[in-house]
């Protein structure tokens, strides 16, 4: 039986990413780890508006849920909290994100908050970027030492010690990305203003 | 050499001799320093057949990597041995300036073993290592002590024992920089046990760092975190750590009376907020510290450092003592004895129960502060009353009884937070390896202060993860070793970035927190060959059966078995919490597990 | 009449430890207190929301929504902000 406190932490923050529009209707994941146990949402369930029987409960090293509708991404959060001190991951597709994840290998935010928070955003790729065990690796090898990760075309993977920790991350990033976007329409020569950034692509 | 001095001071007092040698390179990789190097050489020299007074114990100061560099708060050192006090693996951490010193002077690690025919003070000038009589120098306190021994903070530094330490008492401290104290554990006494009076340091050396610019960058980057941390910035500059005083009864989880209760009447008048107004003279810091959270302060009788939250609730709250001048000038006290603050708090504080309900016959009871300096200065002697609890809150319940009634966890004295009001911290608290300890994965930041967010204190299930996780990176972060204040403003990724710029070895935040669980695990398998084992990791009966019957806390009892189960498969451990192979092949730690199975 | 109690730099800022306030929710309370002591309410006070990470606690108990009901007899006790950035 899962506490209630922790559905409601899922779905607050389920509702927030939909609404934010960091998620499609039924898109992105959500889990925590305690103890050897995984908590998930379960495949087809909407972010935006989990109910109690959307949360799957199952071990850490395999799927003992008795559930086969545990997303396809268990395998990735599986992944990560075995190669990393993750206790929980905040999986969400932020547009301009994405976006610019198309062409670069790397994301150095220009904007305060997030240059302040998160420094650089590494960009990892695969060729088919669902649920393989090879992205599951390669994602999980990236947020060793970044807590959060772009996975190229289809989106962010951030850590953190509570799902409201990676939120926040996730939430950061596509902020920092949009500025970003109008900084560029607005196309005006930049005012560096930070002391030490050019440090920031080597953090 | 980055970062690691790259050498090993090993010193024999049995025969009063020394030699140097390099540091196992691949032992620093995956061990760093500080406490983590301190477990794996204490488990190689140290087995379970060693008495912890006998010669055969051994005293392994570390540095760690980091240490001396100037990063902030990189003037911290530990040092490793087995307990007189909880027969664990021990390590105990101080700041200060000696560590700096000790790194300055060429060092990774100095090895104390052996026992001196008479009482002898080293002298340790980088490569000049000399043994001093000090005979005339036993019986000191540490404050005339290290003055004449030259202490002077940036060149010359003083590591001593008082008469605590000479006398055995098993909650003796070893104090640094006048007063700085490794505190916990009877440190003082395996010091006292080899007449070893005193370690006095002189350095030339300056550690080399493999990146400067990274290095920079990463300080400035701190600098900026710490100064936007309003706990690093502000409240802990202000008000000093005893800010927690107000915070922790306001929630109900200040243990009070011997954890008779969990809320204090008096609290107000022991607070930070009282501390400041009416006591203190400035703040200070160690070397490289912006957050300087040190107090100096003064009253009719002394001056000088401290006290810390824990030093005045022990002598506070625990004893239910209200008088802050009381309770100040017993904290100068055990500094000047070199007795470890908490553990003789609430040793005083268990006599004070026991005699009250008639199983010991003293006139101690709660609230008598004038009885505290009296108390303290026979401990520290082993006179009178003092000789029964100068070994601590257990062997004295034991004495006349009622274990039950000493407040510790694997013997050692549990400090101020109660766990019936932070659940977690409960759980931590049952499952440190060196007994009731808040510093080896502190839950106040989560369960209280909502750093860097706020979860439930009452919640159980999921809360075992939060500790583990704790406990793994405060492994690391006394291995570096730096601050763990710091780590209120700088996440660990920092940590793991200052470790790489410095020592040149790649290690990723994963890397380094890994560290901290293979330092864990360590200590784990220590304890398990030393004869422990899950029934140990529990708690005293009052904290897991007796409910506070008013205040916020009310009606909670730490839910330790549901946390715990938890806990032992979250770790990779079986259900009577030893490690698994597959967890230990993990950490590379396959190769000592063997001798685990081997002492069964 | 609530009691509120004020802890670290806020008793300067106040003036005082402690206030007696009368209010139905914890929002209300907070909002009489920041009429009461600008200098207070500069602080906790953000276009008109209590700033985050202040904790703020009802009878020792965390509060997180600022609606909940007060009565005569709780004790609100506010304490700066010991976190965030």
């Amino acid at each position: 039986m899962i506490d209630s406190r922790i559905y409601e932490m899922f779905r607050d923050i389920g509702r927030d990413l939909y609404t934010a529009h960091m998620v499609s209707s039924h898109g992105g994941n959500l889990s925590i780890r305690f103890g050897d146990r995984v908590i998930i949402k379960r495949r087809g369930a909407m972010l935006g508006n989990l109910k109690q029987l959307d949360l799957i409960e199952t071990r850490l090293d395999k799927n003992d849920s008795g559930v086969a509708l545990a997303s396809t991404e268990l395998l990735v959060h599986r992944t990560i909290y075995m190669n990393t001190p993750a206790l929980a991951i905040v999986h969400c597709h932020p547009r301009t994100a994405i976006a610019f994840s198309l062409s670069r290998d790397e994301l150095v935010p220009i904007d305060n908050e997030a240059s302040y928070l998160l420094k650089k955003i590494p960009v990892v790729t695969e060729e088919f970027p669902s649920g393989t065990p090879e992205m599951a690796k390669k994602v999980a090898s990236a947020l060793k030492n970044y807590k959060i990760i772009m996975l190229r075309g289809h989106g962010s993977f951030a850590t953190g010690q509570t799902l409201d920790e990676a939120f926040h991350w996730s939430s950061t990033l596509e902020e920092s990305c949009q500025i970003e976007l109008a900084v560029k329409q607005i196309n005006e020569p930049f005012i560096e203003y930070r002391k030490m950034s050019e440090s920031y692509n080597k953090f | 050499m980055s970062g690691w001095s790259g050498r090993i001071l090993d010193i024999d007092l049995s025969i009063q001799t020394y030699r140097t040698y390099p540091l196992d390179m691949e032992m620093a990789r995956l061990f760093i320093g500080g406490r983590g190097l301190g477990a794996r050489l204490l488990w190689d020299m140290v087995g379970p057949e060693v008495d912890p007074l006998s010669p055969e114990n051994v005293l392994i100061f570390a540095n760690g990597p980091l240490t001396g560099t100037g990063y902030q708060t990189s003037n911290r050192f530990s040092v490793s041995t087995k307990s007189p006090l909880t027969g664990t693996v021990l390590d105990a951490n101080s700041g200060g300036f000696w560590g700096m010193q000790f790194k300055k002077a060429g060092y990774d690690v100095l090895i104390v073993r052996g026992r001196a025919r008479q009482p002898v003070w080293i002298e340790i000038k980088n490569d000049a290592i000399s043994f001093h009589d000090a005979s005339e120098l036993w019986g000191m306190r540490v404050f005339a002590l290290t003055e004449k021994l030259g202490q002077n903070n940036n060149k010359r530094n003083v590591l001593c024992i008082g008469p605590a330490g000479e006398n055995l008492s098993r909650i003796a401290s070893i104090m640094n920089d006048r007063e700085r104290a490794l505190a916990r554990g009877g440190t003082g006494a395996v010091m006292g046990s080899k007449n070893l009076k005193a370690i006095v340091i002189e350095g030339k050396d300056r550690p080399a760092i493999d990146d400067p610019g990274q290095f920079k960058f990463l300080l400035y980057e701190t600098r900026k975190l710490l100064a936007a941390n309003p706990l690093t910035s502000q409240a802990f500059p202000e008000f000093g750590t005893v800010v927690l005083m107000n915070i922790m009864n306001n929630i109900g989880a200040l243990a009070t009376r011997n954890h008779q209760q969990t809320q204090f009447e008096g609290a107000e008048a022991i607070s930070g907020e009282e501390l400041t107004e009416k006591y203190l003279v400035k703040n200070s810091a160690c070397w490289a510290c912006p957050i300087a959270c040190t107090r100096v302060t003064k009253t009719d009788k002394v001056e000088g450092e401290g006290p810390e939250f824990e030093s005045t609730w022990a002598f506070g709250a625990q004893c239910g003592i209200d008088d802050l001048p009381a309770i100040i000038e017993a904290n100068s006290l055990c500094n000047d004895l070199g007795l470890d603050t908490i553990s003789a708090g609430s040793t005083i504080a268990c006599a004070m129960e026991l005699s009250e309900k008639g199983y010991m016959d003293s006139d101690l009871r709660f609230g008598r502060a004038d009885q505290l300096a009296s108390t303290v200065e026979a401990m520290a002697y082993r006179r009178d009353i003092g000789s029964d609890l100068a070994d601590g809150s257990l062997r004295l319940g034991a004495k006349y009884g009622h274990p039950e009634l000493s407040m510790s966890a694997k013997g050692m004295e549990m400090p101020a937070y109660d766990p019936r009001g932070m659940q977690g911290q409960g759980l931590l608290y049952a499952t440190s390896n060196r007994g009731g300890c808040h510093m080896r994965g502190n839950m106040v930041g989560l369960e209280v202060l909502g750093l860097p967010m706020m979860i439930d204190r009452f919640q159980v299930q999921g809360k075992s993860s939060y500790v583990v996780l704790h406990q793994n990176v405060s492994a690391a972060i006394d291995s570096l070793v730096v601050c763990k204040f710091t780590n209120l403003g700088v996440a660990d990724e920092y940590f793991a970035r200052v470790l790489s710029a410095v020592t040149g070895i790649k290690y990723a935040t994963g890397d380094m927190v890994k560290a901290g669980e293979r330092i864990w695990n360590l200590e784990k398998l220590y304890n398990l060959r030393e004869g422990f084992g899950r029934k140990d990791d529990t708690l005293p009966p009052r904290l897991l059966n007796e409910a506070p019957t008013e205040g916020p806390s009310q009606g909670w009892v730490v839910q330790l078995e549901p946390m715990l189960k938890e806990y032992y498969r979250g770790r990779g451990w079986d259900e009577n919490g030893v490690p698994t192979a597959k967890k230990l092949a993990e950490l590379e730690l396959t190769n000592l597990s063997e001798q685990v199975i081997a002492a069964k | 009449m609530a009691t509120v109690k004020l802890f670290a730099n806020l008793r300067k800022l106040a003036g005082t430890k402690e206030l007696s306030i009368t209010g139905t929710t914890v929002r209300a309370v907070v909002n009489e207190l920041a009429e009461r002591s600008s200098e207070v309410g500069s602080v906790i006070l953000e276009n008109g929301n209590l700033r985050p990470h202040f904790i703020v606690t009802l009878n020792g108990r965390n509060i997180l929504d600022l609606d909940t009901a007060v009565t005569e007899q709780d004790t609100i006790a506010i304490f700066p902000p010991l976190a965030g950035g």
